[in-house]
């Protein structure tokens, strides 16, 4: 499914002379420059913000303060503004209730927590447009996933650990893989012998704010590799239904696989992968696959089947990507790219930059551990970037598939046509807003 | 609509006409209360069960006054105050699961109403009552997520029509009162009331009333 790939190492060797290609080696290196982010409460507690109507005399506004609970208040260099500090014991919501009932007070509030948005630390992320066109600072703030929700990829593998010829890729931080399954070789090491696995696996759960690289969308999400496709990226539908059973009746401690990302597609609707993928979802795991790169106005199965989320690709522009396949039974679009245009400033292709190794080193001398970042293009990323957001929705509490499917439906940003199209579907997908939910009117 | 109004003035009417002062209280008399109890959003109940918690009604405070007219007929006044916490929850269709999310939400509810009443005769020292009438209502909704804060607010108009037990003969008197309002259009843009196609804030109230009657009789 991937479309072409191009090595961002060059490009960036230029203008960053001391940037080499990340070697295995560093792993441990990356776990300690990690920063952890910790949430903050949503208002601080014991303080609440009141403002005074002009007319209002000091000694009323320090009366109205005691009455409200306030044993100390600083006030505002620009007006009858105060910020009082709530004697202990008592509710900040109890205390902005008793003021807003006075005449006097114009307002009162608790004193709402604000941070920076959060803009990861790694060393690439201007270069991930992509992130930036589905608001995922915005959707971080909100949520990061939690590890007990499990995706399984189930493409060519992933560098997901050092065995035999296989190396972990060294932005994996603390990205945390469960057992997976090699389908093409029969094991249980799903290693990637091609590149393809690892480059869709980053964009779903790369370690993110490590100081290191490029993010993931949803990175605090738990991986599981599922090799069914070959090292020339191509498999049998038989293993891929194989791999979805396998990613179905997998539990580990209570933990089960939430989201399928199939980047991957072929032209026949076999049946043995529509009842897989029937199973799958009845056992509550949202199954998401790429339209397909052709440009063909009909969709890749599994895409095309009902119960998954079909995905096609936009490029810098939100554009329909020239190579996505688009029809009847495409729901959403996402960020795919397109390695062939330069036209967002960085001076880079406008693909999708992610960690892998060098497809070529591993054909040419049977390495996998040439590891840099890559620019891919393809509704295999685009599908990578919805999973992704499925499982930042599960995260935050939408535990139903077609809830979530409903959830990315609804909130997408409506590209095209008004309403759903067969360019982008219900649009662009826009996590964030897809998390806030709804309130009782709005 | 025409039918409310006839209603409406008739009562008017009847409450001009010269006759006799409203039971337990002279002509001219004023009385006001403080109340509290418990009010339901009857009209959007599946809504308000999503992002409550499973609970559509809450507790509900306020106070009146009230000038008797001639023939037994009354005006007043009151404001009431409803307010809940919940959260943004998501639902998929009307009969999808509810997804809480965890994002805080506050709905506050003021509804501010004028009534035309009649005070029915009964047995000593207890007055039915029965009423009607209408006024503005001012809905907020304010949830915050991750931080930032989305509010709105909006007053809209509303009717109500109420039925209730006032007991005692002095100046401190108790009532009980039931009553139903209509809120019409005041949700369904969006949010859950627009997946559940319910535009009416109004509903079922119950409260008990402390009177304090300046004119008694």
């Amino acid at each position: 499914m991937r479309r072409r790939g191009l090595r961002l190492l060059p490009l960036l060797a230029l203008l960053f002379p001391s940037v080499v290609t990340v070697r295995a080696s560093s792993p441990i290196r990356i776990g300690e420059r990690a920063a952890a982010r910790k949430p903050l409460p949503p208002y601080r507690p014991g303080e609440v913000i009141v403002q005074f109507a002009t007319a209002t005399e000091q000694s009323r506004a320090e009366r109205a303060i005691r009455e409200a609970g306030g044993w100390r208040a600083r006030p505002s260099a620009f007006g009858q503004r105060y910020l009082v500090t709530l004697d202990a014991g008592q509710s900040v919501p109890e205390a902005v209730g008793r003021l807003r009932t006075m005449r006097e007070v114009e307002y009162a509030e608790p004193n709402y927590t604000v941070r920076a948005a959060f803009s990861p630390n790694d060393t690439y992320y201007r270069f991930q447009w992509n992130l930036a066109q589905i608001g995922a600072p915005r959707t971080w703030e909100i949520q990061e996933g939690k590890p007990e929700v499990i995706v399984a990829v189930l493409d060519t593998g992933i560098a997901y650990e050092d065995f035999g010829p296989y190396a972990k890729a060294p932005d994996w931080g603390s990205t945390v893989f469960v057992q997976g399954f090699d389908f093409v070789n029969g094991d249980t090491h799903a290693n990637d012998d091609e590149s393809h696995g690892t480059h869709i696996a980053s964009t779903i759960a790369e370690a993110t704010n490590n100081g290191l690289g490029v993010a993931g969308l949803a990175f605090n999400c738990t991986l599981m590799p599922v090799k069914v496709l070959d090292n020339e990226g191509r498999g049998s539908f038989f293993d891929v239904a194989e791999g979805i059973d396998y990613a179905t009746n997998f539990s580990q401690g209570g933990r089960r696989v939430r989201v399928i990302n199939l980047s991957l597609g072929g032209s026949a609707a076999l049946e043995v992968v529509r009842r897989a993928i029937d199973r799958a979802v009845a056992a509550g795991i949202v199954v998401v696959a790429a339209a397909g790169n052709e440009s063909l106005g009909s969709l890749d199965y599994p895409a095309a089947f009902p119960n998954v989320i079909g995905v096609g690709a936009v490029d810098f522009f939100k554009q329909k990507a020239v190579y996505s396949n688009f029809g009847p039974d495409l729901d959403l679009v996402a960020p795919g790219g397109d390695i062939d245009q330069r036209n967002n400033a960085d001076g880079d292709p406008d693909g999708i930059l992610q960690q892998t190794f060098d497809p070529e080193t591993a054909q040419r001398f049977g390495r996998y551990d040439d590891f840099a970042y890559f620019y891919f293009d393809g509704t295999s990323s685009a599908t990578a970037h919805v999973a992704a957001a499925a499982a930042l929705l599960i995260s935050q509490g939408i535990t139903d598939p077609a809830a979530v499917r409903k959830a990315l439906e609804s909130t997408a940003d409506d590209l095209g046509s008004t309403g759903r199209d067969d360019d982008y579907g219900f649009g662009l997908i826009r996590p964030a807003e897809a998390l806030k939910g709804l309130g009782l009117s709005q | 609509m025409k039918a409310r109004n006839a209603v409406l003035a008739a009562l008017v009417a009847s409450a001009l006409a010269p006759a006799t002062a409203a039971r337990g209280e002279e002509v001219g008399g004023f009385a006001v209360d403080a109340h509290v109890g418990y009010s339901e959003l009857t009209s959007a109940k599946s809504s308000a069960k999503a992002v409550f918690g499973g609970s559509s009604g809450g507790v509900v405070y306020g106070g009146g006054l009230r000038y008797a007219l001639r023939n037994h007929f009354y005006v007043g006044a009151w404001a009431r105050s409803f307010a809940k916490d919940g959260e943004r929850v998501f639902i998929a269709d009307a009969t999808s699961p509810v997804f809480p999310l965890g994002h805080p939400l506050e709905v506050r509810i003021v509804p501010i109403q004028a009534t035309v009443g009649y005070r029915l005769s009964g047995a000593r020292g207890i007055v039915p009552y029965v009423g009607a009438g209408g006024g503005l209502t001012r809905y907020h909704e304010e949830s915050v997520v991750a931080g930032e804060t989305e509010s709105t607010t909006q007053t809209k108009t509303s009717w109500h029509l109420l039925a209730g037990v006032e007991v005692g003969q002095g100046r401190f008197r108790f009532a009980t009162e039931a009553g139903y309002s209509f809120v019409p259009n005041a949700l369904g843009l969006g949010g859950v009331s627009k997946v559940y196609g319910e535009t009416d804030i109004g509903g079922f109230s119950f409260v008990g009333k402390a009177v304090f009657s300046f004119s008694h009789r």
